[in-house]
């Protein structure tokens, strides 16, 4: 039997930076899309700059947050040092900063921002590796989060030697290694551990009890399977096993679709509160991301590839993310200032403690924002694209808003 | 001869509310049993609807601090099992109602 005491959760101060920064650089994101053209490749600097923004700034930053309050809860054992995540959002924060404006502005400083992020994240690796090895039963879980972890030392490693070639020229082949870097870091992190992270979250808000675990057992190895695959493939030049190791990661994620359904229909929770209705969004936006990677597969249209990955970080990591917030910080908020209070005096429910009507509007919003904008792409039409964005950007205010709204909440109880 | 009853006991209990659904522990069904021996030591089985509940701690010494204000309790033990799973079957009419489990979703 397993219990989160009170010193393995860690302090609400420790992790409330991140969920800010990383909220900041999500509304500073979305503006930033006004100033990209849709039209674009995806080897192009300024949507390369922007990526990293938007992945490291925004999907990272609030990922790790989450992971301070969450890898006791998952894999069962206190942090190794917890100590460690306070100067990890820093040391992310100003190496994105350095990073993006290196891609769009200054090659030369980009190694520098490489390094300071290789640092961060390798911290975040130690004090997770640690943590690991404090770990008794090896779960499925902990196994993935194993494998996530290499995942990302090997897609930082790499991204961090083609910064040195942009930013120092040194040799190496960009175009084979930087699809390798993507599938590595979104794939085989950011994936895998949403994958993970959602077995443990969707049941425990949704009330699912008793189902099947099957097919996320299979999307757990198939893509773990999918990505190793990917990286051996380019490693010694086979290009059909770069396409076979794409396709093994589709049927993953359809594993993992098929998962989601099984919970959805199991859950005992019914209400449509904002946290639901991102779900809702987010699984869908993966839906047509695979949808629009499986067309692109068999076209080879490019446009085709930037609409499929512009729903799956828009839609899928976006929504995930920001439906997540509305549960993690009223959570964090309510046990710091309330829980002391317990029996002595009436204490807030959680669901009290998000701004109702602006949590909607920023759900409207950004839904709109990101249907209307992938369209844009779909089509190459940038005013379609910009309208979209406009949505966005709107939807993002009032993210940002909620978020300070929710971290202010009962400040007067300190 | 102890006096303290066993409805007592769920009633002192029916004070913690899970911050999550707001509902109290007794009538979610998360209490499975609470003993009641002579000398007026209580021994509570209660489950959680999450293995992962970051609250396992708290909650249950909510619990225990609940017992022990009533009047001549002795010494009030906690134990969480997970068997038999919690489901939503053992909650009552009132929180299935709220939670839609009897009745339809938008989606």
């Amino acid at each position: 039997m397993f219990s989160i005491s009170k010193e393995y959760a860690p302090p609400f101060e420790m992790i409330a930076p991140f969920f800010k920064v990383g909220t900041f650089f999500y509304l500073a994101g979305v503006i930033f899309l006004l100033f990209l053209d849709p039209g674009s490749s995806y080897t192009d600097m300024h949507i390369v700059g922007w990526a990293h923004w938007f992945l490291l700034g925004f999907v990272m930053m609030i990922i790790f947050g989450a992971m301070a309050q969450l890898v006791p809860v998952v894999v069962e054992v206190g942090h190794f040092s917890v100590d460690l995540y306070l100067i990890i959002w820093p040391l992310l924060m100003a190496g994105t900063m350095i990073m993006s404006a290196g891609f769009v502005f200054a090659p030369g400083i980009l190694p520098y921002g490489g390094v300071l992020v290789l640092v961060a994240m390798v911290i975040f690796l130690y004090d997770t590796t640690m943590t690991l090895k404090k770990v008794q039963y090896i779960s499925l879980t902990v196994k993935t989060v194993a494998a996530a972890n290499l995942f990302l030392l090997s897609g930082i490693i790499t991204g961090f030697v083609m910064s040195l070639a942009i930013g120092e020229g040194i040799s190496v082949d960009i175009n084979k290694w930087l699809s390798v870097h993507a599938v590595l870091v979104l794939g085989g992190y950011v994936t895998l551990t949403i994958i993970g992270l959602s077995l443990i979250l969707l049941p425990m808000f949704g009330l699912s009890h008793g189902f099947n675990e099957t097919p996320i057992n299979r999307a757990f190895k198939l893509m773990i399977a999918g990505v190793l695959g990917y990286f051996f493939s380019a490693l010694v030049g086979i290009e059909w096993g770069n396409y076979l190791s794409l396709v093994v990661m589709f049927v993953a994620v359809g594993f993992y679709l098929q998962q989601i359904v099984v919970i959805y229909k199991t859950r005992a929770r019914k209400e449509n509160d904002i946290w639901a209705k991102s779900m809702f969004f987010g699984y869908g936006s993966l839906f047509a991301a695979l949808a629009l990677g499986a067309l692109w597969f068999l076209t080879g249209a490019e446009r085709l590839l930037l609409d499929a990955a512009w729903f799956l970080i828009m839609g899928f990591f976006t929504f995930l993310i920001n439906g997540h917030l509305y549960k993690i910080i009223p959570f964090l908020v309510w046990f710091k200032r309330y829980s002391p209070l317990v029996g002595k005096e009436r204490v807030p429910m959680l669901h009290e403690m998000y701004p109702k009507k602006e949590a909607e509007y920023e759900f409207i919003f950004s839904a709109l924002g990101v249907a209307i904008a992938g369209i844009g792409i779909l089509f190459g039409s940038a005013t379609l694209f910009k309208a979209g964005v406009s949505f966005l950007i709107v939807g993002a205010g009032f993210m940002f808003y909620s978020v300070v709204w929710m971290i202010n909440y009962g400040k007067d109880k300190e | 001869m102890c006096s303290i009853t066993k409805e007592q006991v769920y009633e002192a209990i029916s004070t913690v509310i899970d911050p999550e659904v707001g509902f109290n522990l007794v009538e979610m069904g998360l209490i499975y049993d609470a003993i009641v021996e002579e000398s007026c030591n209580v021994k509570v089985v209660m489950t959680l609807s999450t293995r992962g509940c970051p609250l396992h701690q708290m909650i249950t010494q909510w619990v225990r601090e609940a017992v022990e204000r009533i009047d001549g309790v002795g010494v009030v033990e906690v134990e969480v099992v997970w068997e038999p799973a919690w489901n939503i079957s053992m909650a009552a009419d009132n929180v299935k109602a709220a939670l839609g489990a009897g009745g339809t979703a938008m989606w």
